[in-house]
């Protein structure tokens, strides 16, 4: 809804200075981070003159370069890799499990349905730090012995757990996108003699793409920013333990953290430049803050 | 190509009542329309007939299989709907092909039979595109095509052309009915455009309210209503109706008097009725200009439509309309007669709506 | 049961069991682990140890005895209390005054900064948390600080997270506060949406200004979203805590009043140190059953059921 036609103009540009800014301290807060990457030292205090390009910092990142001093090499790249094997497999999960629950939800009519649908609802709002101590214990009770698999565990259990917590509401989310599917393709493949398995599948599947795809993303998207998660049950390091612990690194050398939380930016700043009209009506169903 | 017998059907939403006490039979080979206004419950009865829904009580059969409980796809029913609902994500060929791969046909076969039935719809230099890049009416062949790739016992439509434009709705009418004669097939037909269902179908069912009406040939439906519902709902413009009182063998209409027609005189002494529902259609009856033998009253408005036009005539404050013929003038205001053909007048109960006739069925 | 039940029941078991599996695993037995633990004197995850040693309703016993007499656990209480008071004002009413100065302005500014907007919710925690970290930091590469010895209101870099309890409370304050509001801006937007826009157009036509078309027709037809946003937001402030937990790791602002209760569970389970995964269970516990009825209240009073539509069809 537009009603630009009817509107005085100026008003516009007053509300758009007003909006700007309110938004300016989450500007200047991302900017001078994403500035000082590139800095030699941290540009935090709008001192432009203590602003010296280099890429310096980007290159003792991806080699792990974490102190002038001493030796201590980290493998970004491994970092990097770990914290998107949790996002894809956080994405993975909850978007097969809500594509499927979301259609018999939204299509079966069955006893319980709506006890259902209020349960997820009350999981949803339910305190996630409440759980996260059971989830722990259950954790350590189901450990395996093997030293061998423990860190595959660790992977297996986190991408559980934390697409657990997003499952509420992606499924009511996906239950959402089939609900806008004309009952008509759902009649017509079953008068042509498919069951409801195969509905799914070969239609509907199909006519919800654009849902699937916000779905996955906002889930890789939770999977990739969840610090709490990876912190607790994951052994190996993901790029948010990896700024957590590195934070007290000496004076000099916050540009190089500032690199590392750039680069841990990135896919969201990817998102944010190819897919805004998911981001801006996807989250409408699903958001909690 | 079967018979299809419903026997009381009801079927209920909740509290809600869709469909009350349904009795109908569909021959073989017949073409009926099911007509009503939305919100009648006659697209329930189609997708009760197809097993969508499954009533409440009652029972359906196919000739003399008992298919209440058969699902949908053991019908063995084709069905075009109101979108059509053509996968978007399968090309046309796909679309059709699909009930066919369902019931995993061979590949050899489901090709010919797809090209058949797209032959037959003139539609096979579109096989391979995409429902989005077809015309509204090169969609709904193929919706009719998909419905008929698996030869169904039975033909199911749901306001098939309700999304097609006036003109292209006529030259689709047309072909369809012809289609539906060659291939010999039972066609049931849901519409609430009454031309549609007149222009259409062997007989139509006229349902209101989850009940039917009446269920009769299309002539049968149009001069003979059993309610000044269905008189009311046929017919462009409708039926007139005026309220009347018997009085010792004529009909009093505001200050006019007409005889009581000749083929309700016994029915009214029968029945002893007083006030009674004078129901005509628009081309029964014509305006003649000032006082005469006739219903009197006065030009309200007209309104020219080339061939012909429509008077609107207020008679003591009901309006009717009456066809005339084109190249008379009127004033708004000026006293006219509206002379009604006494054969084809409809008299109904006034207190329940019915036509004499049926009053006591 | 006869076929049809019989295949509707396959296809639900199809359709339904990943996700009544996930929520088994990950919701109810936990929960009933943590109710359990809250019982044990569980302490440094010490599983062996503990896990059958029972010590009834006493890690409720403590918890009441520290809310009368720690004074650590006194400042954290009054600061979930005024956290969460004062960023749901904010949220609620940021985020309708964002829908409503983003609706009143052209689509392509207006996406632009509803986008800008998300940016708190949609960023790694830690690298949101990092952007504060720099913003209030203590020192002079602080951009708080810097700016204001700038103008000249102050000669020395002052640590803000440091002075409690407003210093604490305002930075917690802000850096959830962003992340909140964007879930009302989202709602409203939608809700504006939804709105005829014959009715604006009708009003403008009339002469009114774009404050008093707000007033007097956009928010009252936005009622029910307003309790939502309000009910909804209630209860993920009481239970959220990852955006303030690296501020506090990282000292930037006061632990105890840095710290609401929904972080002093998790501290108390997983922190650094002495964990006490009784007390923190027990606090869980009684988080949990405030959620509870928070949530099933919001539900009644939001009507949401009046919102499920059956599905059709007896197939």
């Amino acid at each position: 809804m537009k009603d630009v036609e009817t509107r005085p103009r100026r008003y516009e540009w007053i509300v758009i200075l007003a909006i700007l800014l309110a938004s300016l301290p989450l500007i200047l807060g991302f900017s001078l981070l994403m500035l000082s990457s590139f800095s030699r030292e941290m540009v935090t205090n709008l001192d432009l003159s203590s602003f010296h390009f280099t890429l310096e910092n980007w290159i003792n990142v991806f080699q792990g370069k974490l102190a002038t001093t001493g030796g201590i090499r980290t493998n970004i790249l491994k970092i990097t890799f770990n914290t998107l094997v949790v996002a894809l497999g956080v994405s993975g999960v909850v978007t097969f499990i809500s594509a499927l629950a979301g259609y018999s939800l939204s299509r079966i009519d069955f006893r319980g349905r709506k006890h259902m649908m209020v349960l997820l609802l009350i999981l949803h709002a339910f305190p996630g730090v409440a759980l996260i101590v059971g989830v722990y214990l259950l954790y350590r009770l189901t450990f395996p012995q093997n030293p061998d698999v423990i860190r595959l565990y660790s992977f297996f259990y986190v991408i559980l757990a934390r697409a657990a917590l997003e499952i509420p509401m992606s499924v009511w989310l996906m239950k959402g996108f089939f609900d806008t599917i004309p009952w008509e393709f759902e009649w017509s493949g079953i008068i042509d003699g498919a069951s409801r398995i195969k509905v799914w599948w070969k239609i509907m599947l199909p006519l919800i793409k654009p849902g699937i795809l916000a779905v996955a993303l906002f889930a890789f998207l939770a999977g990739w920013q969840d610090i709490i998660y990876v912190r607790t049950f994951l052994i190996d390091q993901t790029l948010a333990t990896f700024i957590e612990a590195n934070i007290e690194a000496e004076y000099s050398h916050m540009p190089l953290i500032a690199a590392a939380g750039t680069l841990y930016l990135l896919p969201t700043i990817i998102f944010f430049l190819t897919a805004q009209q998911i981001l801006l009506q996807g989250y409408s169903g699903g958001i909690k803050g | 190509m079967v018979k299809i017998i419903l026997k009381e059907i009801t079927k209920k939403f909740g509290d809600f009542t869709a469909l009350n006490n349904i009795n109908l039979k569909i021959d073989d080979r017949e073409f009926m329309a099911l007509l009503g206004p939305s919100g009648s419950g006659k697209s329930t009865l189609l997708y009760t007939i197809a097993g969508i829904y499954r009533p409440t009580s009652g029972r359906i059969y196919f000739d003399d299989r008992d298919v209440t409980e058969v699902p949908p796809k053991d019908r063995n029913v084709g069905l075009v709907f109101q979108n059509w609902a053509l996968y978007p994500h399968m090309k046309v060929f796909e679309n059709i092909a699909f009930p066919l791969e369902l019931r995993k046909v061979p590949r050899q076969e489901i090709e010919k039979k797809v090209r058949e039935v797209a032959k037959m719809l003139h539609i096979e230099n579109l096989l391979d595109r995409y429902p989005w890049q077809l015309s509204g009416g090169q969609q709904q062949r193929v919706a009719i095509a998909r419905a008929l790739v698996k030869e169904p016992d039975v033909l199911l439509l749901d306001e098939p052309l309700s999304n097609l434009d006036a003109l292209l709705r006529l030259e689709v009418r047309a072909e369809l009915k012809r289609l539906q004669k060659e291939l010999g097939i039972t066609a049931v037909y849901v519409t609430h455009d009454q031309a549609e269902a007149l222009a259409m179908a062997d007989r139509i069912a006229v349902i209101k309210e989850g009940k039917i009406l009446q269920v009769g040939t299309p002539d049968e439906v149009y001069y003979r209503p059993k309610y000044r519902f269905v008189g009311g709902f046929l017919g462009n413009p409708p039926m007139n109706f005026v309220e009347a009182e018997v009085e010792n063998g004529h009909l009093k209409v505001y200050e006019s008097k007409i005889p009581v027609p000749a083929q309700y005189r016994e029915l009214i002494e029968k029945l002893g009725i007083k006030e009674v529902l004078l129901g005509f259609r628009p081309h029964d009856a014509e305006v003649i200009k000032g006082i005469g033998e006739g219903l009197i009253g006065e030009v309200y408005s007209f309104e020219p439509l080339g061939r012909e036009q429509i008077v609107t005539a207020s008679i003591g404050g009901t309006f009717v309309k009456v066809f005339a013929p084109e190249g008379e003038h009127f004033t708004f205001g000026e006293k006219v007669t509206v002379k009604i053909r006494e054969d084809r007048i409809v008299l109904f109960d006034k207190k329940t709506e019915r036509a004499l006739e049926f009053l006591e069925e | 049961m006869n076929k049809t039940s019989r295949e509707k029941f396959a296809a639900l078991s199809f359709f339904l069991s990943p996700m009544i599996l996930m929520v088994v695993l990950f919701y109810l037995v936990p929960l009933f682990m943590t109710i359990y633990i809250s019982f044990t004197r569980m302490r440094n995850w010490n599983v062996e140890k503990y896990i059958t040693e029972f010590v009834g309703v006493y890690n409720y016993q403590r918890l009441f005895y520290m809310f009368q007499h720690d004074p650590t656990f006194k400042a954290v209480i009054l600061t979930t209390v005024v956290f969460v008071g004062i960023t749901l004002i904010i949220n609620v009413f940021g985020g309708l005054a964002l829908a409503l100065a983003t609706f009143f302005i052209s689509e392509k500014p207006a996406s632009t900064f509803r986008l800008l907007w998300l940016l708190p919710r949609m960023s790694p925690i830690a690298v949101y948390s990092l952007v504060w970290y720099y913003f209030f930091h203590g020192s002079e590469i602080g951009t708080l600080n810097s700016i204001l010895m700038k103008l000249g209101i102050i000669s020395q870099p002052i640590p803000w997270g440091q002075i409690v309890p407003w210093g604490a409370w305002s930075i917690i304050i802000f850096v959830n506060g962003l992340v909140g509001v964007s879930f009302g801006m989202i709602v409203f937007t939608s809700a504006l949406n939804q709105i005829p826009k014959e009715l604006v157009i009708a009003a403008r036509v009339d002469g009114a200004s774009a404050w008093e078309i707000s007033r007097k027709i956009l928010i009252p037809l936005m009622k029910w979203h307003f309790l939502y946003v309000l009910t909804w937001q209630f209860l993920s402030l009481l239970t959220t805590y990852p955006h303030i937990f690296l501020l506090v790791q990282w000292d930037l602002v006061n632990r105890d009043y840095g710290t609401t209760l929904a972080l002093y569970v998790f501290n108390t389970a997983f922190g650094r140190g002495e964990q006490d995964q009784g007390l923190a269970a027990a606090a869980a516990v009684i988080l949990s059953i405030m959620g509870i009825i928070g949530g099933y209240v919001t539900l009644k009073v939001l009507q949401f059921e009046k919102m499920m539509k059956r599905p059709r069809g007896d197939f």
